[in-house]
């Protein structure tokens, strides 16, 4: 059995950290894309037409249920093999694609509870107030309503971003270099000698990184919520 | 589509269902029961344990359930040697997987149990004093089932959580659905096939859990606190 020798912890980091941007990278385009399709979703909850409630709760409902390991399996190794059958390629996306669709999917059915809670959450009168001084329901949405709700949504949005981050430590499953990643190939070049080095220093790197978004997020709330009555 | 891939795996698949269940029950479990003790040090602020369960909580919160797999299957196997000198061998990789995923379990649970024993009113303690029961009856009788009821529906959302990270036990060598259906879709390499067979079985898991837990939240809803006149 190796000896645990906590100077690999130090000598880990560094090179973990080479991998910063592309997780980075991952995240910001997976967060992107998870408020688009979240939005779209939560629109669909939102309104009065009952089928589109129903499919906004089914898909919630099917992405709260699937682990999103499964749901990277599915779509970077079966859905090819699908498509294939119908004559269509895939081999030439990169896999970080394959990744940021994976995690953007995922994360959308927390987003979308998310935006649905929080413009639920803004008072009813608020609307009819902005009507009755004659804006448009657009209007009223945007410079009324929206401003309101994203005070509202900024803990959990916060929350939802830490969530998605640490899911990109997934990205490893399908062969990306990302933190995790690269991780796995430092021990590997160990011959595993420092493999329990390098994991720990990879969780310390999370664990700052969250830190630091937990933060952010209170810093982000305080001042948007400065100076509005929410 | 391979049907004759299905039929012959499904058996195997669904052999494998009682594994992840084992796990995620019993990381339940000793999550909870950790959980509830860290909610209580830390809403009493004893000293130094406090502290300590709050750099644990952070901890957990902050990194990925993959990260805390491999350090639980790496790290316990040695603390163990070097603690007792007992052959770390012979211990299956599900139960590091437990460690972990109970660990998990705890630190998002005691912040849960915390909130909901903030929600039960303060003079619901003092009024079960003042009729002569002690701290411990007053806990068990009047604050918990009231706690519980408002825990319940964040805690099923914690439950469904830890049934999809059951899947990543997969990592450290834990033969549960998803490492099975891996392992069969392989050598044929019918993806397609045994991934969508193993989103259903996670749908339908998932689907009766919520089920149970919603039941169970009806149940204890006569517990729910009332707002005082």
């Amino acid at each position: 059995m190796s000896t645990f020798r906590p100077i690999e912890i130090l000598r880990a980091v560094p090179k973990i950290l080479q991998a910063f941007p592309t997780t980075m990278l991952i995240l910001l385009a997976s967060l992107l894309f998870s408020l688009l399709i979240g939005g779209i979703f939560a629109m669909m909850s939102l309104s009065h037409k009952k089928v589109l409630n129903a499919i906004a709760k089914g898909y919630v409902s099917f992405m709260r249920g699937i682990p999103t390991l499964i749901l990277i399996f599915l779509i970077y190794l079966g859905l090819p093999q699908l498509l294939k059958q119908f004559g269509i390629d895939m081999s030439g996306i990169s896999l970080i694609a394959y990744i940021i669709a994976c995690l953007s999917l995922s994360a959308s059915a927390n987003m979308s509870e998310m935006m649905r809670s929080a413009y639920l959450a803004v008072d009813k009168g608020q609307r009819e107030a902005a009507w009755s001084v004659g804006m448009s329901p657009a209007v009223a949405f945007f410079r009324i309503i929206l401003p309101q709700a994203v005070g509202v949504a900024i803990p959990a949005l916060g929350n939802n971003i830490i969530m998605l981050f640490k899911e990109t430590s997934l990205a490893f499953t399908i062969g990306v270099l990302d933190m995790l990643g690269k991780a796995r190939a430092v021990s590997a070049a160990n011959y595993g000698a420092t493999k329990l080095e390098t994991y720990i220093a990879a969780g310390l790197i999370f664990w700052a990184l969250c830190f630091l978004m937990e933060k952010g997020t209170r810093l982000a709330e305080k001042a948007y919520t400065k100076g509005r009555k929410t | 589509m391979n049907f004759g891939f299905i039929r012959e795996a499904l058996p195997q698949v669904l052999a494998a269902v009682p594994v992840t269940l084992e796990m995620a029950v019993l990381a339940t479990v000793a999550g909870w029961i950790l959980g509830i003790l860290i909610a209580v040090v830390r809403r009493n602020h004893i000293p130094v344990v406090s502290q300590i369960c709050a750099v644990f909580v952070s901890f957990i919160r902050g990194v990925p359930m993959v990260i805390l797999l491999y350090v639980s299957y790496y790290a316990l196997p040695m603390m163990i040697y070097s603690a007792t000198g007992i052959d770390t061998t012979s211990i299956p990789a599900i139960w590091y997987a437990i460690v972990a995923l109970s660990l998990d379990q705890a630190a998002y649970s005691s912040e849960v149990f915390r909130a909901a024993l903030d929600s039960v009113n303060r003079g619901q303690l003092e009024a079960a004093w003042s009729v002569g029961m002690t701290t411990w009856q007053a806990m068990c009788r009047i604050i918990f089932p009231q706690a519980m009821a408002v825990a319940l529906p964040n805690l099923s959302g914690l439950f469904i959580g830890i049934i999809r990270g059951t899947a990543l036990a997969y990592y450290v060598g834990v033969y549960e659905i998803t490492a099975t259906a891996n392992l069969l879709a392989t050598p044929g390499l019918n993806f397609i096939e045994a991934y969508v067979m193993t989103t259903l079985i996670y749908e339908l898991i998932s689907f009766i859990c919520n089920r149970l837990f919603g039941s169970a939240e009806n149940r204890l809803n006569r517990f729910r606190p009332k707002t005082a006149v």
